[in-house]
């Protein structure tokens, strides 16, 4: 489409952002009661939800319990709101199954499963508005969902979707970039061991390009491992506050 | 056989928890609120925060305790908390990461929970598991108290309806975790273990008469229990 360039000849995308800039983050954590552990995040105008319950017994059956560490149970879903136009079928199909999937598999690397045999913990993400990053934006919320719970973990995990256009990596993508054709790739860190924890990519990306276009994701990892922990931080020093006489 | 215990009002039967009780919490990266908020209140220096895979120390300087992990010979931090650093008498302080709100707790084997019996069978009870060691659960979790572990001598004589009846809250012991087929598999095969709290036919609370009657103070009925042996502090004179 004419005139919609995604990376400008000054160097700026479609929202006004440098190649390397993340959207602007902010994130809750606490925001319900009644479950274990919490929390919102906003990536741009991307909105998640993020909900963990356990680790508890296992539920329904009890043959998948495993006997030396906890199995993670995880739903991603959409709500029919989320899209530009109404979602059909907001659980079950393939893409959200494939995402659940994604999802466990990353927070099985870093949660230390070990310290509860047969147990289950649930983590359950609603996105609330999708505008590119989904995966990202699940991840980082679960994280901070998973922190509120108190379930030891090795690190944080962040998460960011990089593309490659014109030669240079764009971080943190949003709606209109992904699909405009860009090959873009996910990537969840563990930041400060550097360790990836799920990297996934479903396009054709030239192999000279890998190794900066993973550069790219990982700096923009840390850049959201930052934010996340001022956010930890701040809801630490609030509920001490409230709890201490 | 033991004395029994002679009471003329009813006991007031709190549970039983003193520190010299095999209650093993190592899996549960948390104290209670009340040892948190002492241990707040006597560190005059404002305790220091620290986030999932920050670095506390190396391997040399502490021991890694509850909430901590090891890597490459450096303690990393496994919670979002207080660092806490306590000298337990050894050459090392053991250092451990606290949350002052409760996380889940999970019983551990040779933990001393508290449960309550939902059904009998002649070959076993299954209880429900309501606290560990002082900590409510907030899940409740299920356990199976076989017919040979709930006495430690005349194992095959044991009748289970004259040890638990449905409703009695019970003291046990955790000595499995279970395979898959099983929940938690408990014990009363100790004096201090076995029922502490239990209604009589005609709903009365039954005051503990020796370790295997109770006796109703309305009726004067005597049931047979499994009774766990409360300990002296915990009897009001």
């Amino acid at each position: 489409m004419a005139g919609l360039e995604l990376l400008s000849d000054q160097g700026y995308r479609l929202d006004g952002r440098k190649a390397a800039e993340l959207r602007k983050v902010q994130a809750r954590m606490g925001v319900f009661a009644q479950a274990d552990g919490s929390a919102y995040l906003e990536q741009g105008n991307t909105k998640a939800l993020a909900v963990v319950y356990g680790p508890h017994e296992m539920r329904g059956s009890r043959s998948r319990a495993l006997h030396d560490r906890a199995v993670i149970n995880c739903q991603y879903s959409m709500a029919t709101f989320s899209t530009a136009e109404r979602k059909r079928r907001p659980h079950g199909d393939r893409k959200s199954t494939e995402m659940s999937l994604h999802l466990k598999q990353t927070f099985e690397a870093a949660v230390m499963t070990q310290l509860f045999p047969r147990s289950q913990i649930d983590i359950y993400v609603k996105i609330l508005q999708s505008d590119g990053g989904n995966y990202s934006v699940c991840v980082n919320a679960a994280t901070l969902a998973v922190i509120n719970a108190g379930i030891p973990m090795r690190d944080y995990v962040c998460a960011c979707t990089v593309g490659f256009v014109d030669e240079t990596p764009l971080a943190d993508l949003c709606y209109a970039e992904e699909s405009g054709g860009v090959s873009s790739l996910a990537l969840a860190l563990l930041p400060r061991g550097g360790q990836i924890a799920l990297l996934q990519m479903d396009a054709r990306l030239h192999q000279d390009h890998l190794e900066s276009l993973i550069e790219a994701a990982m700096t923009a990892c840390k850049g959201v491992s930052k934010v996340l922990d001022e956010v930890v931080r701040q809801h630490l020093q609030e509920a001490s506050v409230l709890t201490r006489e | 056989m033991r004395s029994s215990v002679m009471v003329e009002e009813p006991v007031l039967l709190l549970l039983p928890f003193s520190s010299d009780w095999p209650i093993r919490i190592d899996s549960s990266p948390c104290l209670s609120q009340w040892e948190v908020g002492s241990a707040l209140l006597e560190n005059m220096s404002p305790m220091k925060l620290c986030v999932p895979g920050d670095k506390l120390c190396s391997e040399e300087d502490c021991i890694p305790g509850t909430g901590v992990y090891l890597r490459h010979g450096y303690i990393y931090s496994a919670l979002a908390g207080y660092v806490l650093k306590k000298n337990e008498g050894e050459k090392r302080p053991v250092i451990s990461v606290v949350r002052e709100t409760e996380a889940q707790l999970l019983p551990d084997v040779g933990a001393i929970v508290t449960c309550k019996v939902t059904s009998i069978n002649p070959r076993f009870a299954k209880v429900q598991i309501l606290y560990v060691g002082s900590t409510p659960l907030k899940d409740r979790f299920r356990g199976t108290i076989r017919k040979e572990d709930v006495r430690a001598t005349e194992k095959d004589k044991v009748e289970i309806y004259k040890s638990f009846r449905p409703g009695d809250i019970v003291l046990a012991k955790v000595i499995s975790l279970g395979d898959i087929q099983s929940n938690y598999l408990l014990t009363t095969a100790e004096n201090e273990l076995g029922v502490v709290v239990a209604h009589s036919e005609a709903g009365a609370q039954m005051i503990p008469i020796s370790w295997c009657e109770m006796q109703c103070p309305c009726t004067q009925a005597k049931e047979f229990r499994k009774v766990a042996r409360v300990q002296p502090e915990y009897l009001q004179a």
